[in-house]
């Protein structure tokens, strides 16, 4: 049964509606939910960068699935949030190639200086601190991902360096 | 095509497609390849690898492994199942597992029951080599639930609790968050069990091979002295129950997996609901109303009681004064008695039972069209249809194991489901045909015009089988379709599709409830569904057919045994000069032939003056029948009510004498549920001390009347039922097996799973018009009562919820709630929880409302669960025109805020 007082406060705006319905008529009729990764993307993208378990359940009734198969997606990919996170998500890798070059260093080291543990976002709402698995870089580690951009060959200096550059940029 | 390959070096022939694992199970012992995350109900998933073999497509060829479970065999290779490499693998799979697994065995509820426990002995783990490195052993139980525990630091991600809620029961509650070592078992979004969506079916339970899921009972630990297998008292669907007993006492139940009705699987009321049998509040001893009061008595006392009371009014008015009404919660031979009493003892036909007031149209207007009213098919042939029609019924609700058959169909294939709600079917459905309650006939007769107009009809099947086609047609093709799509409410461009995809299915399959019958045109509903049948030729094969949902377990035998005012045991009509002498010289004594009281005519002969007793076999007729406002006057006005009962129910509290009776726990006999089968009740424990069962009771009155009859014994009185009933003829208590038999039964004793396969039973089969009638409760009441209220059931609880809210369940449903539109919710200034004043022509009540889109707009809905809000004052007395079934499902009312709790009028 569901409750009908819940409703309303989450909603597509009417562009993003009619992207979605775009995608989801790539797929064969009945076979909608094969939409839900890309549709995740957009709802994350359009309610503050994660993904609330309000949201979730308005993309499960979108889409007519259960609300469960939204959560088992949403949990098994590391790229959504399923906590609120910082404006700026610093996504670390820390698969075995990067940790033999000092990506536990480089880890350690944003620990400090924003005094935040993976998973935490900073006092001010600026960082996220993430550790995820390889993201297809190993030649070039260690190495973490902003947003869609890579940042690689890490040192404490380039690091610092990248930091501050994204503190004045957002001030 | 017999092909063959090798298991260990020796040949055996397997069916194409058949996985390994099945291919080797079929040769050798059960668990002769060990598993994990294989389940007998569930299909084949390949996770956990303990079933590995080696495979090689030659001898000594190049082996390669492969997990058995879901790898289909390839003509001539070679298994090895226990090779070496086979044996070391499997060992490093379970010791992996037991890295994160407590080693607490000793003190776990599974002790001794539990498959890795079982898995790690049989691969030979002595020690666990891995260093201690994280583990999940923190994770707090889940206690949250009155039924459902879970202790996930057990859970060895098996994933069979997931797929037991995914494939058997379609909850889809509980699912595999995250990934790697952060995975973990969810229901819902991540709640406890009580605030998930489950519905406590515990299958979960069941299929979980530790002990990281399941109930307070602890149904897989070994605390028990022995098992019974017997038969759910609930609903129609007839469940086998597998029920420990310790101590003289039920300790918990599981489902069978061999049972061919339920498959290991059954539901909340089922698996959890039976505390109720030892609850204090039971009936221990006769009572006898002395000035007012009802004052213990013995049994003796009361037996005298009655027989003085019911000779005094037999011979000061006549036997036609004196009526009884059975139980469909009782036994097939309890109901035989039962109607034996009133027939052969006191006299008279005035015998009914509840399938009066749930399915009696069904089995006239199926008489009418095919010339018997049982379903005609069986349920596991809905593995065999194309499309399955629902009508006005809720089986995920009432009837809950072929409720997640129907939902797991609905899932994959087409479904069309006429109901004015939108039931947890109907969201799954391609054809929601959400009609106005009432217009059952207005729709059937729109899809009926529309397969005609469209020539979908089976000229074939409509020469050969049928009669009164030309004359039906004639009247269907003068239907106005548009004034019918106005009445219903129901796009006539939706009705044609389901119209047509009905007629094109290969195979269809139909099933109802009472949301068919439960009206003023109820038989003239059941007629039309027959009809669509006949037109489509969908009936005397595989998968197809008109299958009502009988209500209770046994509401099919109360009726098979004569428990009805117009034909005796076996459907035979008595008023026929040949029949009436067989039953005459059967039963040795002469015999009325005057057709009896139905239900609701006995109520009015009472205030009329013309009844003067009763006896009631385990049935509450002031909460469950309609309008009770009238029912109280009417049995107020007996000079003998006799109530045999477990508890003191709202009935019970008029009766002049209470018997208490034993529950279905207790006592022994046979059930037939709503597919024919009967099946075998097997006592668990001794009767609660105090009671008897009710079949022992109505023979001791028997008796103190002054007939010979043998101590209740339900092998013998099968005997004597299977001389008399004819499609009981070859029916044997010791021959019933575990599965029980399908009436008609031969006396080969060889039982039929379809009727009608080559004729109808009446020959041929009739087809019969029917024309939309409005219910005068609403042409009568509509200006100022301008909502329909209609009645449904929850899930959790049984009808008038005597047993059920004796158990935790209350925990879960604790209240009836009226379910409203969120839009009329808005125009009555009512929000979710409030009080709501429901007002009919007959009185008014207060419920909590619930606002839902299940209703549409103008349209309420509740249940009679619960005695303190006595939604029945609010029914009318109105009924079926052909059966006397009461129309519970229209009820003109209105609706306001109230401020008041259960200030009932």
């Amino acid at each position: 049964m569901h409750n009908m007082e819940t409703r309303e406060k989450i909603q597509f705006k009417p562009e993003t509606v009619a992207e979605i319905n775009r995608i989801i008529s790539q797929f064969p009729q009945g076979k909608q939910k094969s939409a839900l990764l890309r549709i995740l993307h957009i709802a994350q993208h359009e309610f503050g960068n994660w993904l609330s378990v309000e949201v979730m359940d308005y993309i499960a009734e979108f889409l007519n699935i259960k609300p469960i198969e939204v959560y088992e997606v949403a949990s098994f990919y590391s790229m959504y949030n399923l906590n609120p996170v910082g404006k700026v998500v610093l996504e670390v890798c820390h698969t075995g190639p990067c940790c033999l070059v000092g990506a536990e260093k480089m880890i350690k080291h944003i620990e400090q200086t924003l005094n935040i543990k993976p998973g935490e976002t900073t006092s001010d709402g600026m960082f996220t601190l993430k550790t995820v698995e390889c993201l297809g870089a190993c030649g070039y580690g260690p190495m973490l991902q902003i947003g869609e951009d890579y940042h690689e060959k890490l040192t404490i200096e380039k690091l610092d360096n990248l930091l501050n550059v994204i503190k004045n940029k957002n001030n | 095509m017999i092909k063959t390959a090798f298991i260990n070096n020796i040949p055996f022939n397997f069916s194409e497609g058949e996985m390994i694992l099945s291919f080797v199970r079929k040769y050798f012992e059960k668990d002769y390849i060990p598993t994990l995350c294989d389940a007998q109900n569930l299909e084949p998933f390949g996770s956990c690898r303990v079933c590995t073999v080696e495979v090689a497509l030659q001898k000594n060829g190049n082996t390669k492994t492969v997990a058995s479970c879901h790898t289909p065999v390839i003509e001539g290779s070679y298994i090895y199942t226990h090779s070496e490499k086979v044996n070391k693998i499997r060992k490093n799979i379970v010791e992996l597992v037991l890295t994160d697994h407590p080693l607490d065995c000793l003190t776990c509820e599974v002790n001794n029951n539990c498959e890795l426990q079982t898995v790690a002995a049989k691969v030979g783990i002595r020690d666990v080599r891995y260093p201690e490195g994280k583990n999940h052993f923190d994770r707090k139980k889940d206690l949250s639930h009155p039924f459902m525990t879970s202790d996930l630091a057990k859970c060895i991600n098996c994933f069979r609790c997931i797929r037991a809620c995914d494939e058997v029961q379609g909850e889809m509650v509980l699912s595999m968050a995250g990934r790697g070592f952060d995975s973990q078992i969810i229901k819902s979004n991540n709640n406890n069990f009580f605030e998930s969506d489950c519905v406590s079916c515990g299958a979960c339970a069941q299929a979980c091979p530790t002990s990281a899921i399941s109930d307070v009972f602890e149904s897989k630990s070994v605390i028990y002295d022995k098992k019974v297998r017997t038969v759910c008292t609930y609903c129609g669907v007839g469940c086998n129950l597998d029920v420990a007993v310790s101590n003289g006492n039920v300790k918990s139940i599981q489902a069978p997996y061999d049972a061919e009705v339920n498959n290991g699987h059954t539901c909340i009321k089922g698996r959890f609901a039976f505390t109720f049998y030892n609850h204090p509040d039971r009936l221990k001893t006769p009572l006898i109303r002395k000035n007012g009061e009802l004052t213990p008595a013995t049994w003796d006392e009361a037996y005298d009681f009655i027989a003085e009371k019911i000779n005094e009014i037999k011979s000061k008015y006549g036997p036609d004064y004196i009526s009884g009404i059975s139980s469909a919660r009782c036994t097939n031979e309890e109901n035989y008695f039962m109607q034996k009493l009133f027939r052969a003892v006191i006299g008279t036909n005035n015998i009914d039972s509840c399938a009066r007031v749930c399915h009696s149209p069904t089995a006239t207007g199926m008489q009418r069209t095919f010339g018997t009213g049982a379903a005609t098919n069986s349920i596991d042939e809905i593995n065999n249809t194309d499309l399955i029609l629902v009508t006005g019924a809720n089986p995920t609700n009432a009837h809950p194991v072929t409720g997640a058959k129907l939902k797991q169909f609905a899932m994959k294939k087409p479904m069309i489901v006429i109901d004015p709600r939108k039931t947890e079917l109907a969201r799954y459905a391609k054809y929601h045909l959400q009609l106005k309650p009432g217009t059952n006939v207005a729709v059937l007769n729109m899809m009926l015009y529309y397969i005609v107009e469209e020539g979908l009809e089976d000229i074939e099947f409509i020469k050969n089988r049928t009669e009164g086609y030309d004359e039906f047609k004639n009247h269907i093709l003068n239907q106005n379709i548009n004034e019918l799509e106005k009445i219903s409410g129901v796009n006539k461009e939706l009705v044609k599709q389901a119209a047509i995809a009905y007629a094109k299915a290969e195979k269809a399959m139909s099933f109802h409830g009472l949301g068919v019958t439960e009206h003023l045109q109820g038989t003239y509903s059941v007629m039309l569904l027959s009809d669509l049948a006949m037109i489509t030729g969908n009936i005397g094969k595989k998968g197809v057919g008109v299958n009502p949902l009988r209500g209770q377990n046994n509401v099919q035998g109360a009726a098979d045994m004569g428990c009805q005012p117009h034909q005796g045991a076996g459907y035979l009509d008595f008023t026929k000069p040949e029949i009436h002498n067989l039953y005459e010289e059967f039963y040795g004594v002469k015999l009325s032939q005057k057709i009896g009281y139905k239900i609701p005519e006995m109520f009015e002969a009472m205030v009329e003056g013309k009844l003067k007793a009763m006896i009631l076999m385990g049935e509450d007729v002031v909460q469950t029948d309609p309008n009770s406002n009238f029912v109280i006057e009417a049995l107020s006005k007996l000079e003998l009510l006799v109530v045999n009962e477990i508890f003191m129910t709202e009935t019970a509290k008029m009766a002049h004498v209470i018997l208490p009776a034993s529950s279905f726990l207790e006592k022994s006999g046979t059930f037939t549920n709503g597919e024919r089968r009967i099946q075998r009740v097997n006592a668990v424990v001794d009767p609660i001390e105090g009671t008897k069962p009710d079949g022992q009771i109505v023979i001791d009155i028997i008796n103190k009347l002054g007939y010979k009859q043998a101590d209740y014994n339900p092998e013998t009185a099968l005997e004597e039922i299977s001389k008399i009933v004819p499609f009981f003829a070859g029916v044997k208590w010791n021959e019933l097996g575990i599965n029980g038999k399908q009436w008609p039964v031969m006396p080969d004793g060889s039982d039929t799973k379809i009727l009608h396969k080559e004729t109808f039973k009446r020959g041929k089969g009739k087809f019969q018009t029917a024309t939309w009638h409005e219910s005068p409760e609403i042409t009568e009441n509509k200006k100022d009562f301008p909502y329909i209220l209609t009645t449904n059931r929850e899930l959790e609880h049984y009808n008038s919820g005597t047993m059920t809210r004796r158990t935790n369940i209350s925990q879960i449903v604790p209240d009836d709630v009226l379910l409203i539109n969120p839009v009329d919710a808005k125009k009555h200034f009512i929000a979710e929880g409030d009080m709501v004043c429901v007002m009919s022509v007959r009185g008014k009540i207060d419920v909590k409302a619930h606002i839902t889109d299940e209703v549409e707009p103008g349209i309420l809905s509740s249940t009679f669960h619960f005695p303190l809000v006595k939604m029945n004052v609010l029914t009318s007395e109105i009924s079926d025109t052909e059966a006397l079934c009461p129309e519970y499902k229209v009820v003109s009312v209105n609706i306001r805020k109230s401020k008041g709790v259960y200030q009932n009028v």
